[in-house]
C-alpha cells in the first residue's frame, strides 16, 4: 500500500490514508486516463487531423467479410514470447505456449504456472552492433521482476520500472512451488523503454544551447521527471483506454 | 547568406482503399474527398504561383499507397463519377436555395469547385495528377519526398527488420518507378522514429527524414541548436525538426488557425441537416447520412447557432492568418538568430489533407503564405536545398519518438488495436520464410509470392489502428487488417500445400494492384 500511496502522490492525487487497495488503484488509473485526456487535447492534434480524413464514415453496411476458411488464427501455436516497446513507461508484450509445451506442463504435477521474467539490461546504450555484441554474463546482475499469469493468458501491458534502459521479458514455468526450479519457455526480443529527460546534463550545456532549447519548446513538451521506482508494474492489456471514449 | 529558412513540408497520404467489388464504396470517397478539395487545389495554387512568377519551394511526400491509387486508371474512373454526382448535388442545391442571399452564393461555389476539379482532373491533367505534381518536381519548386510503402508506424516494428526493409525500400522503388529519381526525403509515417532506422533509411540511400521537437530534444547528445538546425544521426542522415511553434498555430483544434469563428464549420453539413428523402438519391446506396462536402456554416463559436459562412471574410482572414504566422517565424528566427552559428530553420511539417479537406481555407492561406514570404527576411526552402547549403550538422540520435497523442507509440498500440501486431508481425516473419524457401520463383509461383508480399505490407497500415482507437469505422478498419492477413495466410497454406486457386488469385491481384514491381526476395532475411 505504501508504494500504491507512493504512485498516487506521484501522479499529483492527495489521498487521506487508510483507503481500500482496490480504491486508491481505480484513483490512481482515473487520474491517467484524465492525464492522457489532457494530453490528447493539448499535443495529438496532428493526429487528431488524420482522423478527419476519415471522419463520418462507416463500412458497416458492405458485406467485408473475407469469406470461409479466412478468419484469422486466434494463435500460431507456438512457444514464444515478444515485446513492443509503446512509451516511456509501458511495453506490451504477447506470448503463446504451443500445445505440446502446454500438455507437457500440465502433465507435470510439480508445475507451478506461468510467470513473466523482467529484466533490466541496462542503459539504452550503447545501440545497434554495439548492443549486439554484449556479453550475456554482464547481464547476470542487473535486477529483475516477476509478473505470474495464467494458462489463458496471452498478453500484458507491463509497467517499466525505468525509462532509458533496456528490457527483455522471459516467459517462464516454474516447478515445484515457489521456491521451485525454473524453465525459461521463450525470451523476447530486447526492448528500450524511451528516455523522458533530457540526455545532456543542462551544466554541460552552453548558455546559447539552453536558451535554444527554451526557444525551441523544450519547457512545453512535458519531459517527465525520472521516477525511482514505480510499483504499479502491470496492469491488464486495455487499461485506460481512450479508445473507447467518444471523441 | 540568409537571415532564417521556412521549410514548409506536406505528407499527402491516404490508405489503399480501393474495392472495385462494390459499385460505390464508401470509404473511396476519402480519396476523393482529398483530391477534390486538397490535391487538385493545391496544384492551382502551384499554377497561380507560377503565373505571378511567385518563387514559392514545398517539401511534399506523396505516399506510395495514395500514389498508387491515383495511377489507378479504374480509380480515375470511379472518381469522374464521383464528380458527376458532385455536381448532380450542386446543381440541386443551387435550385434549393435559389434566391437566398446568404446560401446561393455557397451552393454556386461549391458547384463551380466540382467544376474547375472535373476541368482540372479531365482535361488539364489528363486524369493524371501524379504528373501534374511531376510537372513542378522538375521545375525544382516542390521537392518529392517518398514514405512508408502503406504507411507502417515503423518504431513497432523495430525488433522485425524485414518488416521494416520491405516498407522502405518498395516505397523507394514505386517513387523512382513513378518520378524516375531517387528521393532524397523519406517521411516517417506519424514522423514515427527509432533509434536505428536511421540506418535503415541511409542504406537506401535517403538523405534526411523529419522527427518531432521532443524526439529531437530527447536525441543524445542533446541538440545543440535546438530545433533549429538539422542533426545528423550516426548513420549520416540528416534529421530536421518539427518546429514548435508553427505546429501549434496551425495544428491546434482549439487555438489554432482553423478554429476561428469565420473559417468554415467543418462537421455541419447538408448530409446531416437536410431530409434524408431530399439526399436520399445523392448518398451511397445504404442510405446513411454521410458528409457530401456541402456545408453552409461558418465556425462561428461553442454554439449550434452558427452563422452562414462568409467565404470572402474567410479568405481575408486567411491572409491575416499567413501574415501573422510569418511575422511569428520571423520574431522566433530573429531571437534564435542572435545564438546560433548559422541562420535558423524552421520546419513545418503537416498534413497535407488539413489545407483544403479539413481547414477549407488552408489552400487560401499557404498561397498567401508564399506570396508573402518573397516580401519577408524569410526564405523559403525545400530540406534537401538547406542541406546543399548545410551539410554537416552535429552528430546526434533522436529518441523513439511520434507526433501522436503523448508523442510515443500509444496511439497505434492500445488496447483497441494491439491484437493487429500478433498477425502482421507472423505475417513478416512467414514471408521471409517463403523467400528463403522459394528465393528463385518465376512464372505462377512468382506472381503468388509478390501477392503475398502486398498482402503482407498492407497489414501493417497504421491508418487501421489510428481509427480503432479512435473508434471512428472501426469495423471497416478492422476488416482492413485481418483481410490481408487472411488472404497472406491462405496463400501460405497453398504454396505450402503446392496448390493454387488461380482464379483466386487473379481476382486478387486486380484488387489489391498497387506496387506493380514488388520483388518478394526483399524479405528474404538480411544477412
Amino acid at each position: 500500500m505504501d508504494e500504491l500511496y507512493s504512485l498516487a502522490d506521484r501522479t499529483g492525487l492527495d489521498l487521506p490514508p487508510g483507503l481500500e487497495r482496490l480504491f486508491v488503484i481505480e484513483e490512481i488509473l482515473d487520474t491517467l486516463e484524465e492525464d492522457s485526456e489532457d494530453r490528447r487535447e493539448s499535443r495529438g492534434d496532428a493526429v487528431h487531423v488524420d482522423e478527419k480524413k476519415y471522419f463520418g464514415l462507416s463500412a458497416g453496411d458492405y458485406d467485408l467479410d473475407p469469406g470461409p476458411g479466412e478468419v484469422l488464427a486466434k494463435r500460431y501455436n507456438e512457444t514464444m514470447i515478444r515485446a513492443i516497446a509503446r512509451d516511456p513507461s509501458w511495453a506490451f508484450a504477447y506470448w503463446d505456449v504451443s500445445d505440446a509445451d502446454l500438455e507437457s506442463m500440465r502433465g507435470d504435477e510439480s508445475s507451478a504456472g506461468l510467470f513473466l521474467r523482467v529484466a533490466e539490461l541496462g542503459s539504452a546504450e550503447p545501440r545497434g552492433s554495439a548492443a549486439e555484441s554484449r556479453n550475456p554474463a554482464d547481464e547476470a546482475h542487473k535486477d529483475f521482476f516477476d509478473i505470474p499469469v495464467a494458462d489463458l493468458d496471452s498478453q500484458w501491458y507491463i509497467n517499466l520500472p525505468r525509462s532509458g534502459v533496456r528490457f527483455r521479458i522471459d516467459l517462464c514455468a516454474r516447478r515445484g512451488g515457489p521456491a521451485g526450479k525454473i524453465k525459461v519457455l521463450a525470451r523476447s526480443n530486447e526492448v528500450e523503454s524511451p528516455r523522458q529527460g533530457i540526455a545532456s546534463p543542462p551544466e554541460s550545456l552552453s548558455a546559447e544551447a539552453r536558451e535554444l532549447l527554451a526557444l525551441s519548446g523544450v519547457e512545453d513538451l512535458s519531459f517527465y521527471p525520472e521516477g525511482d521506482s514505480n510499483p504499479l508494474r502491470l496492469l491488464p492489456s486495455g487499461f485506460a483506454r481512450p479508445s473507447n471514449r467518444a471523441d | 547568406m540568409e537571415s532564417a529558412y521556412l521549410a514548409l513540408v506536406l505528407n499527402a497520404h491516404m490508405p489503399f482503399v480501393k474495392r472495385p467489388e462494390f459499385p460505390r464504396f464508401l470509404e473511396e470517397r476519402w480519396l476523393f474527398e482529398a483530391i477534390s478539395e486538397t490535391y487538385l487545389p493545391l496544384l492551382r495554387v502551384f499554377r497561380s504561383l507560377e503565373a505571378d512568377s511567385v518563387p514559392f519551394r514545398l517539401s511534399l511526400s506523396i505516399s506510395p499507397t495514395l500514389a498508387a491509387m491515383l495511377g489507378d486508371k479504374a480509380m480515375g474512373d470511379r472518381y469522374v463519377a464521383y464528380l458527376d454526382a458532385q455536381l448532380a448535388l450542386g446543381e440541386a442545391e443551387l435550385s434549393r436555395v435559389g434566391g437566398d442571399p446568404a446560401f446561393e452564393p455557397l451552393a454556386r461555389m461549391y458547384r463551380d469547385l466540382y467544376r474547375a476539379d472535373k476541368d482540372d482532373f479531365q482535361d488539364l491533367y489528363g486524369r493524371d495528377i501524379l504528373g501534374a505534381f511531376d510537372y513542378f518536381y522538375k521545375k525544382g519548386r516542390i521537392e518529392l519526398m517518398t514514405s512508408c510503402a502503406t504507411h507502417a508506424f515503423l518504431p513497432i516494428f523495430r525488433d522485425c527488420r524485414e518488416a521494416v526493409t520491405s516498407q522502405i525500400e518498395t516505397a523507394i522503388i514505386s517513387h523512382r518507378k513513378i518520378f524516375g529519381k531517387q528521393p532524397l526525403g523519406f517521411w516517417l509515417p506519424n514522423l514515427g522514429w527509432y533509434p536505428g532506422v536511421g540506418e535503415v533509411l541511409r542504406s537506401y540511400n535517403a538523405q534526411y527524414t523529419i522527427v518531432t521537437t521532443k524526439g529531437a530534444l530527447l536525441g543524445e547528445p542533446t541538440p545543440a541548436r535546438g530545433s533549429f538546425a538539422p542533426v545528423e544521426c550516426p548513420s549520416g542522415l540528416s534529421v530536421f525538426v518539427r518546429d514548435l511553434g508553427a505546429t501549434q498555430a496551425v495544428w491546434s483544434e482549439s487555438s489554432g488557425y482553423p478554429a476561428d469563428p469565420v473559417y468554415r464549420d467543418f462537421y455541419r453539413d447538408i448530409g446531416f441537416d437536410l431530409p434524408i428523402d431530399y439526399l436520399r438519391s445523392h448518398l451511397e446506396d445504404s442510405g446513411s447520412r454521410i458528409f457530401t462536402g456541402f456545408k453552409y456554416w461558418a465556425v462561428t463559436g461553442r454554439t449550434e447557432l452558427k452563422r452562414p459562412y462568409d467565404p470572402a471574410a474567410a479568405a481575408a482572414k486567411a491572409v491575416e492568418h499567413a501574415a501573422r504566422f510569418l511575422a511569428e517565424r520571423t520574431a522566433s528566427a530573429e531571437s534564435s538568430a542572435a545564438l546560433l552559428d548559422r541562420p535558423p530553420i524552421m520546419v513545418c511539417p503537416f498534413d497535407a489533407e488539413l489545407f483544403g479537406h479539413w481547414w477549407f481555407e488552408g489552400l487560401a492561406f499557404l498561397e498567401a503564405l508564399f506570396r508573402r514570404a518573397a516580401l519577408c527576411p524569410l526564405r523559403l526552402v525545400s530540406l534537401g536545398e538547406y542541406l546543399k547549403d548545410y551539410p554537416v550538422n552535429q552528430v546526434s540520435q533522436p529518441e523513439y519518438s511520434s507526433w501522436g497523442d503523448g508523442g510515443f507509440g500509444e496511439v497505434w498500440l492500445d488496447g483497441s488495436n494491439d491484437w493487429i501486431y500478433r498477425h502482421a508481425s507472423k505475417a513478416v516473419e512467414r514471408m521471409s520464410e517463403l523467400a528463403e524457401r522459394f528465393p528463385d520463383e518465376s512464372g505462377l509461383r512468382e506472381r503468388i509470392l509478390n501477392q503475398a508480399s502486398r498482402e503482407v505490407l498492407l497489414s501493417m497500415c497504421s491508418d487501421w489502428a489510428l481509427l480503432m482507437r479512435a473508434g471512428k469505422s472501426s469495423a471497416f478498419a478492422r476488416r482492413q487488417v485481418e483481410e490481408p492477413i487472411a488472404n497472406f495466410g491462405r496463400i501460405y497454406d497453398m504454396l505450402c500445400s503446392n496448390t493454387v486457386s488461380t482464379e483466386w488469385l487473379t481476382r486478387l491481384e486486380k484488387r489489391d494492384n498497387l506496387f506493380p514491381s514488388i520483388n518478394y526476395r526483399m524479405f528474404r532475411r538480411k544477412r
